[in-house]
């Protein structure tokens, strides 16, 4: 289904909704703008309504229970979708009154500027379905920044994003004409390539494949502003022995995680050299590891089969190859959860599902190793003595970490956090001078 | 006779209570063969505590260390010599990876008393000549597939007049070919002999479904038959309700569902299943299933959702005594099914993977499309 100024029409209006939809979006673009207030105001109404449980039941119908329950997901939403939230990201990423106008009186050149922050236009957003609120809050960061939205859905969208914001359309019946939701399977090039003419902006997400996609899709002119997948990690350092809370917190991050997010932990690295200190991490780590998956057991029962049926393989495989053939690797399994002690020092994807890959890493070799997976680092949890917390967390913000979190904290959202090293509502507008004259 | 003949010539396929002590010694007696010929199948069960003089009661088939099929498809894992193996069959190796089951002549000899029993309880057999349809591979010498084989194996049960493939071999490589095969049912429906169809559900669905769309509705000659075996393989996620295939089948061929048949197997279990007029897949006395807890591997109880291991002391060269499959199912009580067969009957309702989970993580996406993929 396509949702195109506030009416939902069937899929096969694609053809003729795209065919008109520039003049349309010309005369859009000469009406009034679209004020950040008016956004604002919409979103959080429909968050209230949603911490009111309006949309339990049709949200239960959509499956999102998958990963975090029900509860656990209207309240991380509906906090996203506050007031307070928004006015402090917009506040945080683009300043205190960034909509109005500036006069400036530059130093030299001109006499006098006026500087305004138009929107870029028109957003083409291509979307992965790996997150079941994502599409819908891409879209709602165009809105923010005052641009007309194109989303093209992820294949497996099951409707949640249409009614999300067909719902805000209502609320709000002035978004209308800013929000066009299209079905469009990603092999239909021709309608990508019409809507992608007539973005100012791409924004894709995705992992590598989609990114590449899109990047064939975007004329020269056009705005590339890619969200791709990330790899995060956990750095342990010093004294990690005397902190339970710590551990008993990664724990917790990978089986709540499952080690899904960009932000999960996939490779637990120690600041040493010696094997028998990576060992022992693993001995002393899998009980909390094992506490945390028994508190939270796969639910889908053909994941933890296939999981359980890997496990008792890979230990076959290994009586099979003697013990002997993988060198200095180990294994430390526990109940659908595992610790797996590797030699080299590569930052690599875990097998996932509470299944953690452990390395060892020097401060001193960090720069080498962790530059090689540049453009994917996101994350770094990080746990260490006091004294060298500032040392630690400068030289990964250097090998170019974007964030830097406690242990547990790794996943955690917060208002005016930076997406990936970029505040992304500053993607979404164009800093404009006007001269003033006369 | 070997107590594994013995149990292959057993006069009753379904009668599993009368046969578990007979069962039980056949197993010993195979997993001792493994144990002194196989050094990988005894270094698995020595690491697992496990000795064939274990199997001591009937129970204890549920400690027999079982073995993935995944590990078939990374080892060539062989009791006997190769100049001993008369064939060597592979699975259908969906996602690329496929396992390699050798076969003895006397493992073989075993097959033939079962295949009789079993067909021969359905009335599968007849002297009547038939055409047939095979919505399945045209067999080649380069294909050693059991899917191949048993297909073929299948168009023996009565006098051939010819036979059409779905999937013809044209030029080192298999295509299907679904129009064909509308016009040669087309022409056979028009004959007095009987029409027989044998392969993938999923094939035989969509010609069906062709047909329908077309506004074909055909009367096949009486005693025509549907017989499906080979799984859904990668069309898994279209499986039908078999109540829609049968109702689809009545409308396209006017061939009621008691004649339509279904076959379940694999390579690394070659027992004959087939259901039972009620289509249940009742456990023949050749074969033993555990279902097993997806987080423990624990056997459960009836009518649980587990993990489908599978146990036949049929095959010697290879050590598929008991083997873990990637199908998720349940075992029922053979009372319920009310077709008079008693013995427990197997249902599959799924495949072990990672289908459909939401991730952000650079490369887990693939990671999990591979793993969802392993059989």
């Amino acid at each position: 289904m396509i949702l195109a100024n506030g009416t939902i029409y069937p899929s096969s209006e694609q053809s003729a909704l795209l065919d008109g939809l520039k003049e349309f979006i010309n005369a859009t673009r000469m009406g009034e703008p679209l004020s950040v207030d008016t956004v604002i105001g919409a979103i959080d109404t429909l968050g209230r309504r949603m911490a009111a449980g309006e949309f339990d039941d049709l949200l239960r119908q959509f499956g999102v229970e998958s990963l975090f329950s029900l509860g656990e997901q209207v309240r991380g939403s509906v906090r996203l979708l506050s007031r307070e939230y928004l006015e402090y990201k917009v506040t945080t990423e683009l300043g205190r009154d960034f909509f109005l106008p500036r006069d400036t009186r530059p130093m030299l050149g001109l006499s006098g500027v006026k500087t305004v922050p138009p929107p870029l236009g028109v957003l083409f957003h291509i979307s992965v379905g790996n997150v079941d609120f994502l599409p819908a809050y891409t879209v709602v960061e165009g809105l923010l920044t005052g641009n007309i939205n194109l989303l093209k859905l992820p294949q497996a969208d099951n409707g949640l994003t249409l009614l999300a914001l067909k719902t805000l359309v209502e609320i709000e019946p002035r978004l209308a004409d800013f929000i066009y939701v299209f079905d469009t399977p990603s092999d239909d090039i021709a309608a990508m390539k019409k809507m992608a003419e007539l973005a100012d902006g791409i924004v894709v997400w995705g992992g590598d494949a989609a990114i590449r996609a899109a990047r064939s899709l975007a004329a020269p002119g056009a705005k590339l502003i890619e969200w791709g997948h990330r790899l995060s990690f956990a750095y342990l350092s010093g004294n990690w022995r005397g902190q339970p809370e710590e551990l008993t917190a990664l724990a917790d991050h990978l089986i709540r995680t499952e080690q899904l997010l960009c932000s999960s932990c996939q490779t637990i690295y120690i600041d040493t050299d010696s094997m028998e200190e990576m060992y022992d991490f693993c001995r002393i780590f899998l009980p909390y590891l094992q506490a945390a998956r028994n508190g939270r057991p796969i639910t889908e029962i053909g994941a933890a089969a296939g999981m359980t049926l890997k496990d008792y393989n890979d230990e076959l495989e290994m009586i099979l190859s003697g013990n002997s053939s993988v060198g200095e690797n180990r294994a430390f399994r526990g109940r659908n959860c595992g610790l797996f002690a590797r030699e080299d020092s590569e930052l690599e994807l875990s097998e996932l599902y509470g299944r953690c890959l452990v390395k060892r890493l020097p401060r001193d070799r960090m720069m080498t190793v962790l530059r090689r997976q540049k453009g994917y680092l996101q994350t770094a949890g990080l746990l260490c003595d006091a004294e060298d917390d500032a040392i630690l967390s400068e030289r990964l913000l250097r090998c170019g970490v974007n964030r830097v979190t406690s242990l547990g904290h790794m996943s955690d959202h917060f208002a005016g956090e930076s997406h990936d090293g970029e505040y992304s509502l500053r993607r979404y507008v164009r800093m404009a001078n006007v001269e003033m004259r006369g | 006779m070997s107590y594994t003949g013995r149990l292959f010539h057993w006069k009753n396929p379904y009668d599993t209570e009368g046969t578990n002590d007979l069962f039980l010694v056949a197993v010993r007696e195979n997993c001792a063969f493994g144990y002194a010929r196989n050094a990988s199948y005894r270094a698995i069960l020595d690491a697992k505590g496990f000795s064939p003089d274990d199997l001591r009661e009937y129970e204890d088939i549920a400690r027999l260390p079982f073995l993935p099929t995944l590990l078939f498809k990374r080892h060539e894992l062989y009791s006997v010599p190769p100049r001993r193996m008369l064939i060597k069959a592979t699975s259908s190796g969906t996602g690329g990876r496929f396992s390699r089951i050798g076969f003895t002549c006397g493992d073989l000899l075993n097959g033939a008393p079962m295949v009789w029993k079993v067909v021969r309880r359905r009335r599968l057999f007849s002297p009547v000549p038939c055409h047939y349809v095979v919505f399945g591979y045209r067999p080649h010498r380069d294909n050693h597939t059991a899917v191949t084989k048993t297909a073929f194996g299948a168009t023996l049960f009565t006098p051939s007049l010819g036979r059409t493939y779905a999937l013809e071999y044209k030029n080192g490589q298999y295509v299907p070919d679904l129009e064909g095969v509308a016009a040669a049912i087309q022409k056979y429906a028009k004959s007095r002999f009987p029409l027989r169809f044998m392969g993938f559900p999923s094939y035989t669905y969509f010609a069906m479904k062709l047909l329908d769309e077309r506004g074909i509705h055909l009367t096949l000659p009486k005693h025509s038959k549907i017989m499906l075996g080979g799984g859904w393989k990668q069309f898994y996620r279209e499986a039908v309700d078999k109540e829609e295939f049968y109702a689809l089948a009545k409308k396209v061929f006017a061939v009621d569902d008691s004649d339509i048949v279904e076959f379940y197997g694999a390579v690394e279990h070659p027992i004959l299943y087939c259901d039972c007029p009620r289509h249940h897949f009742h456990v023949p006395v050749y074969s033993r299933v555990i279902i097993r807890d997806v987080n423990t591997l624990e056997p459960l109880p009836h009518g649980q959702v587990g993990l489908v291991n599978l146990i036949s002391p049929m095959v010697r060269a290879t050590p598929i005594l008991s083997v873990m499959t990637d199908d998720l199912g349940v075992l029922h009580d053979g009372r319920t099914c009310g077709c008079g067969i008693a013995s427990p009957y197997l249902e599959i309702i799924g495949r072990v993977g990672l289908k459909d989970i939401k991730t952000c993580a650079a490369g887990a996406a693939e990671l999990l499309a591979n793993a969802g993929s392993v059989r």
